[in-house]
């Protein structure tokens, strides 16, 4: 599977203020700094913050033509990402609120339908997944994620190894992962149909 | 970071199940910034993880499981030649049995005759808890829950209608310590036009006064949270402990 490519094209329609463009990038890469800062910051505020700011700073710098790599955008927006975290570590709690907020537009991850319809359907899939494994399985997975246990103290009651809950996690994911890129691909035939051509993600 | 290292170690599966240390972990976030593949990879994980989560903390209510509390290390079972263990084994000659035997048996059965039912009573009478309405996201508190120390209330929670499939209410002492967190089913909640309210118990526990936040946050299925607002209320102890 691939990503198309994040390109001068891309780079120019999110200068330009395409909201399909933006919106994408708000989505897939403001997913990827949730993820990075999870393990990093606590607070769901703080991490909304360092989100915020960054994505906020990217686009500053995309008005200021200093993105000279288009291709190299992950490693543009993680190195700005990890200024942001480095200046809020210094501070040492939550960012001040920043004053311009309201001049950096970008857009805003609001609830629609469509979002709850899709969150339906992953909760569904999510579902059916934990359904097809064994009890012994989905209490491994239970005590790991949301009793937070510790790992090797779960591995040592259920007599099984590091690497066995790695792989299990790892079969979990890739079957969500299919039924996942698979939705993702009909929607990107039905955007096609409708001729919205904005980057999605697509199996090969 | 070259990519089919990254596949062939399980690099997504170690981080997302916390394993990497730093670098490892920001050597590989610099990897799937840049590396569509693992992109996908690691969202669909954590997507998975997250959800699970969620559902799995449904299971865990309707068993009855909750998050435990930190305690303290287990202690590691002793070698069966331990010394102290002929010492234990001493203690169940008759001399000492017996009489400890006929001692936990009255503690048994004080509980059973005595504890036990005036408990059972009291869970299974109806009485008025204390209460507040707390409106989640509107500026101003004002409630005041006025407790016997050890005693649970009641918390309306309210919030604007706000299209989220689940929420989790989270309550904050004073100190602004996370004292619980709570998912909140769908199907709980009692709607009407353009609000939803939550009824909360809150169970007894040793609780200072002072000024509690209620944070509510939204959940998506794909695992974000975003706060969709808080209120507070004052709680304040009283030592009336004799009125009924």
């Amino acid at each position: 599977m691939q990503f198309q490519s994040f390109d001068q094209s891309y780079l120019d329609r999110l200068r330009a203020g395409d909201f399909r463009a933006q919106e994408h990038f708000g989505a897939y890469f403001g997913a990827l700094i949730q993820i990075k800062l999870r393990s990093r910051l606590k607070s769901p505020e703080a991490i909304e913050d360092v989100r915020q700011e960054t994505l906020a700073r990217f686009f500053v710098a995309l008005r200021d033509g200093r993105i000279l790599q288009p291709e190299r955008l992950g490693s543009f927006v993680i190195s700005i990402c990890n200024h942001v975290l480095l200046e809020h570590y210094r501070v040492g709690s939550r960012l001040d609120s920043l004053d311009d907020d309201q001049q950096r537009d970008f857009p805003a991850k609001g609830t629609d339908l469509l979002s709850l319809l899709a969150a339906k359907e992953t909760e569904k899939k999510v579902r059916e997944i934990l359904d097809q494994l064994s009890e012994r399985d989905r209490r491994v997975l239970r005590e790991v994620f949301f009793e937070e246990r510790d790992k090797d103290e779960v591995c040592r009651n259920f007599g099984v190894d590091r690497d066995y809950l790695r792989v299990l996690l790892h079969r979990a994911k890739q079957s969500f992962k299919s039924l996942y890129l698979k939705d993702k691909d009909q929607d990107r035939d039905k955007n096609k149909n409708l001729g919205n051509d904005a980057p999605e993600l697509t199996s090969t | 970071m070259d990519h089919e290292l990254v596949a062939r170690q399980r690099m997504t599966e170690r981080y997302l199940l916390g394993e990497l240390d730093a670098d490892a972990r920001q050597e590989f976030e610099e990897h799937f910034f840049d590396c569509p593949d693992c992109a996908v990879d690691v969202r669909a994980g954590a997507l998975f993880v997250e959800q699970s989560k969620v559902l799995l903390a449904d299971e865990s209510q309707l068993a009855g499981v909750s998050r435990p509390v930190p305690t303290l290390v287990r202690a590691k079972p002793a070698p069966a030649n331990a010394p102290w263990v002929a010492a234990l084994l001493g203690m169940f000659k008759p001399a000492f049995a017996v009489p400890v035997m006929a001692a936990l048996l009255a503690v048994v059965g004080y509980q059973n005759l005595v504890t036990y039912p005036q408990l059972k009573l009291a869970l299974n009478s109806p009485r008025v808890l204390p209460f507040a309405f707390v409106n989640v996201g509107s500026w101003g508190g004002g409630q005041v829950v006025s407790i016997r120390p050890g005693e649970g209330f009641l918390l309306f929670a309210r919030i604007s209608a706000d299209g989220y499939p689940r929420h989790v209410a989270e309550l904050y002492n004073p100190a602004g310590k996370l004292e619980w967190s709570l998912p909140i089913p769908s199907s709980e909640r009692d709607t009407s036009p353009g609000q939803d309210q939550y009824p909360l118990q809150v169970p007894g526990a040793r609780r200072e006064a002072g000024i509690y936040t209620l944070v509510v946050r939204g959940l998506t299925a794909a695992g974000e949270s975003k706060e969709v607002g808080r209120g507070s209320f004052e709680l304040q102890l009283r030592n009336d402990t004799n009125d009924k």
